[in-house]
């Protein structure tokens, strides 16, 4: 096992023995009820178990993840259907501070994203024709379901320069007095926020490279959402394979059916796909940028399809406890459907994919 | 048929339109045609309109106040009520347990319980499923064992719609277990009130509370409220269930979900959401043609068998693509979950006015291929009943 491989299982492990520990679905309801939607306590535990600086710099005391392990942690984020900003905090807001702060800038924020005491939102860029507008260092405008918007210290947001049709990540402070935040709830249960901006002061951070950050920011969420989507469809096979073995009607159990084996099965392949997918995605972040963006997109499109279509038959296989709290599987299927409309959805993703064919 | 199906009976359904327009109170029609949360008091003037104007009862005989629908009749008042958008007619006491009652009650039951049934000032709820008796229904375990003048009743019921707004719980239960397991059911009118049952809420995923379990500890029923003889209770459940499946407000309600996707098309759609909005309304097209043909068929009494199944199938496959793809033409405004919004007739957070019904009813609608009979008993019964296999 190379050393990265050995980062990720560790990784992997870590997560799956704090989840088997704290994170099971009394505690985690109990969490969602909160006023943020996720536990302090365990945002706190994250730092302590140095998941917070998953992408930071070795300098910083920091993981310096490679994208292997990112994916494994979004993986378990997926299987154990964690509810902290991890996403959109220590991946991709931090991804963005990593690539365009200037040095004081690293000071002052990589310290309190190590310690928790920072939490990052990320708008997203692909709903550019009604971006928010640069004048100066002041911002107009508005965003919608800004992810864990609710809960963010500083969000940063993809922003047109008054002069021309350039976006650019800027920085603010979500507990400004000219910032209208609405909090309410996705249907995962996570924090969410619409945003409106009255003439907000920003930070910028250095604007040249600022367009490859933007492609590099996409390509990381979508490697993460990918890892997060195959992650939530292993749990959801997983536990609709051992229904089928236990659950008995007719003197049987259901899953000595053959037509029933046969739906199981198709799903089976669709995860395998899925992941091989995901895999090659991650793969392709080294290749030219057609060939890379038409791999990120369909992988994430065709993991869309595919995760819906096994969340809609673990739900069915499993009949009525399929749709209720009590069980995870009615919980995967609603992060799934998150899922799939963060970063780009289904169809937005299966149009790239044509255009870099 | 020649005719379109949505013009059949075509003076009928403008009645219903003329009735919807000019008798459902504004507010209970914007409520049901945003899929808000109806709560009690809204079902009771929503039935209670329905019996001023002779409908809500339609389909029964005449000498227990009804109009003798064909089932023609019963399916377009049904269709046309859902196409508008217009609340669900709560089944339990009207379509299920209120025709049981007619046709296998003694004298007594028909005095005592249908004109409750009528005037909706009894709630009843449906005691079927049980947590070992889903698909297979006729393994339910809650005893009633005989006690003199009284049954006394041990067990425990699942997915009790609607059991906390219960006056009377119509059940199945053994009262024998020497037979085949269908042989020893009998069908039992339980007061809902009486000491010993314990009513539980199911939280499911579309965060409105509609299911429940309920609980039997040795709870005391007189035996006068056994509907027919000991051991007929899986005769009396396979009549109530062909009610329960022949429902015309299936397709009312794809049509309804159809048209609200079309309205989107425009301002939310790419190519792909028209291309695949023509497919379900493709789709629609062939579910109403053989539903209708289904109906047909039944009337006429050439019926394959088939029937009901079909539209069972059919019609909440198709309703949950449609839903599918309308929350996903809302992008963002799909997945935001405002339960209280829903519960208060308020605007959800983000999106058009009726985006948190419709993932509301998207949610739900995951179990509309389980509830009543799933989509793969079903197929069962097509395969056995039609193709013989």
């Amino acid at each position: 096992m190379s050393a990265l491989d050995e980062l990720a299982a560790m990784l992997r492990e870590g997560i799956e023995r704090y989840a088997c520990d704290h994170y099971g679905p009394e505690a985690r309801a109990g969490f969602i009820a909160s006023s943020n939607g996720f536990s302090e306590q365990t945002w706190h535990d994250y730092t302590e178990l140095g998941w917070l600086a998953l992408r930071l710099p070795e300098s910083v005391g920091g993981i310096d993840a490679d994208p292997g392990a990112v994916a494994a942690v979004m993986e378990m984020v997926g299987r154990r259907l964690l509810m902290e900003p991890l996403l959109a905090s220590a991946i991709l807001g931090t991804g963005l501070i990593l690539r365009l702060a200037n040095n004081e800038q690293r000071t002052r924020w990589l310290p309190k994203l190590a310690d928790g005491s920072l939490i990052l939102a990320c708008t997203d860029p692909r709903v550019s024709a009604a971006a928010p507008q640069l004048r100066g260092d002041h911002i107009e405008g508005a965003v919608d379901a800004v992810l864990h918007g609710d809960a963010a210290h500083l969000v940063f947001v993809f922003a047109r320069e008054a002069n021309g049709a350039a976006l650019v990540p800027v920085l603010l402070d979500a507990s400004m007095g000219c910032i209208e935040r609405r909090n309410y709830r996705l249907v995962d249960g996570r924090g969410a926020a619409s945003l409106r901006f009255n003439n907000a002061p920003v930070e910028r951070l250095q604007s040249d490279g600022s367009k490859r950050a933007v492609a590099a920011f996409l390509e990381e969420a979508d490697l993460a959402l990918c890892a997060e989507a195959v992650g939530c469809m292993d749990s959801l096979l997983d536990a609709t394979v051992k229904y089928l073995k236990v659950r008995k009607q007719f003197g049987v159990t259901i899953g000595s059916h053959q037509a029933l084996q046969h739906r199981i099965v198709d799903c089976y392949l669709l995860l395998e796909q899925a992941r091989a997918l995901a895999d090659a995605a991650r793969g392709a972040v080294i290749t030219a940028a057609s060939e890379r963006g038409r791999l990120l997109s369909g992988a994430r499109a065709f993991i869309s399809i595919a995760a819906r279509r096994l969340g809609n038959e673990a739900v069915q296989m499993h009949g009525g406890i399929g749709v209720t709290e009590e069980l995870e599987i009615s919980h995967h299927f609603r992060r799934l459907m998150v899922n799939r409309a963060l970063f780009g959805d289904r169809d937005w993703q299966f149009e790239r994919f044509k255009e870099c064919a | 048929m020649s005719a379109s199906p949505s013009t059949i009976l075509a003076e009928f359904r403008d009645d219903i339109r003329s009735f919807a327009d000019n008798v459902v109170p504004a507010l209970l029609r914007e409520k049901s045609g945003r899929h808000q949360v109806l709560d009690k008091s809204d079902y009771h003037t929503w039935m209670n309109l329905l019996q001023r104007q002779g409908w809500l009862v339609g389909h029964w005989p005449r000498e227990f106040g009804g109009q003798a629908w064909s089932p023609m009749q019963r399916f377009v008042f049904e269709d046309e009520l859902a196409r508008l958008g217009l609340p669900w007619i709560l089944p339990f006491g009207v379509k299920y347990v209120g025709p049981v009652i007619y046709t296998y009650g003694s004298a007594e039951q028909k005095a005592r319980f249908l004109p409750g049934i009528i005037s909706d000032e009894q709630f009843w709820a449906q005691g079927y499923s049980e947590p070992g008796a889903g698909s297979d229904l006729a393994a339910l375990r809650t005893r009633a064992e005989r006690d003199g003048e009284h049954y006394l009743i041990n067990g425990q019921k699942l997915w009790t719609t609607y059991a906390q707004w219960a006056d009377w719980i119509f059940c199945l239960v053994r009262t024998s277990r020497e037979a085949r397991p269908q042989s020893g059911i009998s069908f039992l009118l339980v007061d809902a009130r009486t000491s010993g049952i314990t009513i539980k809420p199911i939280r499911t995923m579309d965060g409105y509370r509609h299911v429940n379990e309920v609980w039997f500890e040795n709870v005391r029923v007189p035996v006068q409220n056994l509907v027919g003889c000991e051991g007929e209770g899986w005769s009396i459940a396979k009549f109530l269930l062909k009610n329960e499946r022949t429902a015309g407000a299936i397709v009312g309600t794809a049509s309804h979900a159809l048209r609200r996707l079309q309205q989107l098309v425009p301002t939310h759609g790419t190519p792909m959401l028209r291309d695949r909005t023509a497919e379900l309304e493709l789709r629609f097209l062939a579910f109403e043609a053989s539903a209708y043909r289904a109906v047909e068929r039944m009337q006429a009494g050439t019926e394959s068998g088939g029937e009901a199944s079909l539209i069972k199938i059919i019609g909440p496959e198709l309703c949950q693509d449609i839903l599918e793809a309308t929350v996903e033409a809302l992008g963002a405004a799909g997945v935001v979950f405002d339960v209280q919004a829903l519960h208060e007739a308020a605007a959800p957070p983000l999106g058009p006015h009726d985006g948190g019904g419709l993932l509301k009813d998207h949610l739900y609608n995951r179990a509309a291929t389980i509830f009543g009979g799933s989509s793969e008993i079903q197929r069962n019964i097509i395969a056995k009943a039609v193709l013989g296999l």
